[in-house]
């Protein structure tokens, strides 16, 4: 079976639609994340979370409306899907409460038996972080972040040449700004939980691992054409070596695809969020580095190319 | 095929490598399924004869995270603030205070040690100024400079956190956890992980008990009386007089009144006489009445209330000299109406918990209440003797990490350093004090700062889900590869299977810990994985479509492809390095596996399959389709 055998498109001189698709993909995403902000988790602003599992199905509304006294602040809750013996749901709930974790626990596990009789509620898992430890942590990952960037841009600017980095990273930081748009749109309408934890900066650190790897394959067939073809324009030669390598490109990103669809199906609820970062992320990650990295060593390439034949002159 | 012997004796050594490293925990699954197939008492018997071998696999199987198999996962914090305090003891002043608050402060924020900032904070106030005004020991006197200071309070930061390690493992081995561990992380953290705890609220309790026992006589019920009083007015004057000046000389005679003589109810009738706005303090204190060492008592949803109103420096001096306000172990009243007895005891101790030289869990006779039997050195049983001695008739408040225990009223003089803590809710408990008392005092308090526990079913569930997107996730790619692919395919799914072999080979070897982002790990590396092969048969079939013959077209697509794998694959694994460095916990599981998966699928994907198709094409001189 064969996909995208010897095709020609022209994917060099379209870039111009693919530049517009970009840009209102991350003016949206910039809009929704200024507008709309994004869910920072317990892991970067410290909290308590406890999964409370019971007998009988409780309504998110009526558990918040018998906590909002009793823990003195708005619980967020959350049903927490496929963690009981017999399949049934439980509850996520998530306060600020800067308490004993014994005592809130205590508070929860009262007030919803007090109001439910028959629910025998009980706590099947519980992250507490406290304040101290999330600003390590969050100091933590902005290093991680900031650390893999570098080490990138570095790595690619040593086996390539620097329009070859500064396309891949302005790749990377299209694919993880979209992602976060993504996540900054559909925060609250997803049912399960898209808060940013330590789990979803570990998937963006793959994504942009990920979006690399793709765009590194399409980088080393340019490399090797340029070689091969000298004679021809430089966009011709892009061109052809996108065209090559795009049927590898679907391939990879379809099995990739494939297993973070599973972890999103079967990974239960701890990996949701994680895997449907990866899936949004591998998905943009394809196309920029077709549409993104590849362009911008074009551009770069006819901006410097065009100054050394002046300077000739 | 001659230049394949150093290639297939790699793969063959480093299956055989993995395979050795996975044997334990083939034979842990095995073993596991035969012993849930017996009954208990078979099962006992069979444990018993087998202890060793057992013990054996179980430490050489690959590890199962807490969120695979269940337990608590907490990070402690060391009170290095509180060390510091201690240190400094009653040479600490204003300035000390103001320059640890700095420094604690900034230290939070720029992730630095608390000893280096106080030290620089104190230089920077003032150049001049000596660290040894504060700190004295052995080796430091007066005249001691600011580095040799500097050194001992990090010899004694460092000291700290391992004694408090030590203690805390002592506690932790005394509770009963198989396979526990406990490290270090960082200058001041401690990371405890316990599989299988089933009472999380109990092991909190047992880790940070400071164990700060200690014996306290109690405030004079007379005097404590009129502070009472004085108190309740002093709020009832408070809240008037904000409603209604008017009535301030009304107020006044109440004071006086209420300054000779003393009756709540009255009181109270006289307060609901004046108006509605009611006492604060009344709202959340039931109090006592006289002739009581208790203050009063306060429910359990208000003591935070409580705790603010009595706050208040006017009202805390309004409290008998040296007395503080301490509640009791055991409310009155049970299910959610639960009152504390506040009780007011001295501040200072006549005894503590270092004269203790054992304790004991025990049964009162009478009651068959539970309780801790504790024997005392030579020198504490002196001033014991001496103590009850001199307050026959009087309370001596038993305090343990500053609650009271119990209060007994002494009947005679007690010699021999015998003493007991009665007033205890559980054997549970008083097993805990026993523990506590006899693992040795932490030196510093510690605090729980994270803390992750995962119920056992939660495990299983989590394991089952692992295992499952696993078990999809490989079999999809695998059909994909073989449809896509056919010959090649085939060739690249067993790559993909030694693969998966080398990975957990590597976990296991590495005695890493797999946990659910790890199997994510895995899940993701089968997926880029073949992304080696895909690019090796993708160029074998550019080379295929130039007219090239097989040998030379695999020739040809296993060179042209080498550049993009290494480089491809090189930044993915630097991405983990970093993932691994600054991550913590689960996220260092997943970097582990990311990157092993890298290693083994470079190694799979251009050793391996290269053997299977110079075997098949060159020595066989078969064919292999490639789609």
């Amino acid at each position: 079976m064969r996909i995208f055998e010897n095709t020609n498109y022209n994917l060099v001189g379209s870039r111009k639609r693919g530049y517009a698709v970009s840009g209102i993909l991350l003016l949206l995403s910039l809009g929704a994340i200024l507008i709309r902000g994004l869910e920072i988790g317990i892991d970067f602003r410290g909290g308590m979370e406890f999964v409370v599992e019971s007998d009988e199905i409780l309504e998110v509304t009526e558990v918040r409306a018998v906590l909002t006294p009793v823990l003195e602040t708005s619980p967020e809750i959350k049903t927490y899907s496929d963690v009981g013996a017999e399949g049934q749901d439980a509850l996520l709930i998530r306060t600020a409460s800067e308490g004993e974790t014994s005592e809130v626990q205590m508070l929860i596990i009262q007030g919803i038996s007090d109001a439910f009789p028959d629910s025998n509620p009980r706590v099947i898992k519980t992250d507490i972080v406290g304040p101290r430890f999330a600003e390590d942590l969050k100091r933590g990952s902005f290093y991680a972040v900031l650390g893999s960037l570098l080490v990138i841009f570095l790595y690619v600017m040593l086996r390539f040449e620097w329009r070859f980095g500064l396309g891949a990273v302005a790749a990377l930081f299209h694919d993880v700004l979209i992602t976060l748009g993504v996540f900054s749109l559909l925060q609250g309408i997803m049912p399960f939980s898209m808060q940013i934890d330590q789990a979803i900066i570990a998937a963006f650190l793959t994504i942009v691992g990920y979006s690399l790897n793709d765009t590194v394959v399409i980088f080393d067939r340019i490399r090797e054409y340029t070689n091969l073809f000298k004679t021809e324009p430089y966009k011709t030669v892009v061109n052809r070596s996108v065209n090559t390598t795009l049927s590898r490109t679907f391939v990879t990103s379809g099995t990739t695809l494939l297993v973070v669809a599973t972890l999103f199906m079967f990974g239960g609820e701890v990996l949701r969020g994680f895997s449907f970062a990866l899936i949004i992320g591998i998905i943009i990650g394809t196309y920029s580095s077709v549409f993104v990295a590849t362009p911008v060593v074009v551009e770069l390439y006819n901006r410097s190319g065009s100054a050394k034949k002046a300077g000739q002159r | 095929m001659q230049g394949n012997g150093f290639k297939v004796g790699a793969v063959v050594f480093f299956l055989a490598l993995s395979a050795w490293y996975l044997f334990p925990s083939l034979q842990g699954i095995s073993l596991n399924n035969r012993l849930e197939e017996m009954g208990q008492e078979e099962r006992t018997d069979y444990e018993r004869e087998n202890y060793s071998r057992i013990e054996s696999i179980k430490e050489k199987s690959l590890n199962l995270g807490l969120d695979l198999q269940g337990g608590m996962h907490t990070t402690m914090e060391v009170g290095l603030r509180e060390l510091l305090v201690q240190l400094a003891a009653e040479r600490r002043d204003d300035a000390f205070d103001q320059v640890l608050a700095t420094a604690d402060e900034r230290s939070q924020e720029e992730g630095i040690s608390l000893i280096d900032a106080f030290v620089e904070e104190f230089e920077r106030r003032d150049p001049d100024a000596r660290l040894s005004r504060y700190f004295r020991s052995e080796t430091i006197t007066r005249r001691s400079d600011n580095a040799d200071v500097t050194d001992y309070l990090r010899t004694q930061g460092t000291d700290a956190i391992e004694r408090a390690m030590q203690v805390i493992r002592n506690r932790v081995d005394r509770y009963g956890v198989t396979e526990p561990s406990i490290q270090t992380q960082g200058s001041r953290r401690i990371v405890v992980e316990l599989p299988g705890i089933d009472d999380p609220e109990r092991v909190r309790r047992l880790l940070k008990g400071t164990a700060r026992l200690e014996f306290r006589l109690m405030a004079d019920p007379g005097e404590l009386n009129s502070s009472l009083q004085r108190i309740i007015n002093y709020y009832e004057v408070d809240v008037a007089a904000e409603s209604d000046s008017v009535e301030v000389p009304a107020e006044e005679d109440i004071a006086e009144e209420a300054d000779t003589s003393f009756d709540v109810s009255q009181l109270l009738a006289e307060t609901e006489g004046l108006d509605d706005v009611g006492n604060p303090l009344l709202d959340v204190l039931i109090p006592a009445g006289q002739g009581s060492v208790v203050f009063g008592e306060v429910s359990v949803q208000d003591t935070a209330t409580f705790n603010m109103l009595m706050a208040d420096p006017d009202v805390q001096a309004m409290l008998p000299r040296d007395i503080e306000l301490l509640y009791d172990a055991n409310p009155s009243g049970t299910g959610g109406a639960e009152y504390y007895p506040v009780l007011a005891v001295n501040m200072n101790a006549e005894l503590t918990g270092d004269v203790i030289t054992d304790a004991r869990s025990d049964f009162d006779q009478t009651t068959n209440q539970p309780l801790v039997d504790m024997e005392m050195n030579s020198e504490g049983a002196r001033v014991w003797s001496r103590l009850t001695g001199a307050n026959v008739g009087k309370n001596v408040a038993i305090v343990l990490d500053r609650v009271v225990y119990s209060y007994p009223t002494v009947i005679g003089q007690i010699s021999g350093g015998r003493s007991q803590i009665t007033g205890l809710a559980s054997q549970e408990e008083s097993d805990d004090i026993v523990t506590v008392l006899k693992s040795g005092a932490l030196p510093a308090p510690v605090e729980i700062v994270e803390e992750r526990t995962v119920g056992p079913s939660l495990g299983i569930v989590a394991r089952r889900s692992g295992f499952m997107s696993l078990l999809v996730g490989l079999s999809i790619v695998a059909l994909f590869m073989i449809v896509y692919y056919r010959g090649g395919g085939m060739v690249a799914d067993l790559a993909l299977l030694i693969n998966i072999i080398f990975i957990l080979g590597i976990l296991a070897g590495f005695n890493a810990t797999l946990t659910l982002p790890g199997i994510a790990g895995i899940v993701l590396t089968i997926g880029m994985a073949v992304d080696a092969n895909v690019l090796i048969f993708e160029r074998v079939r550019e080379e295929q479509s130039t007219g090239k013959t097989l040998k030379a077209s695999i020739d040809g697509g296993y060179g042209k492809a080498l550049s993009a794998i290494v480089d491809a694959n090189i930044t993915t694994f630097f991405v983990g390095i970093i993932l691994y460095s600054f991550g913590v916990g689960p996220i260092q599981g997943f970097a582990v596996t990311l990157m092993a998966g890298i290693l083994a699928s470079l190694f799979s994907a251009i050793v391996f399959t290269r053997i299977i198709f110079d075997y098949v094409v060159i020595g066989r001189r078969g064919i292999v389709n490639f789609g």
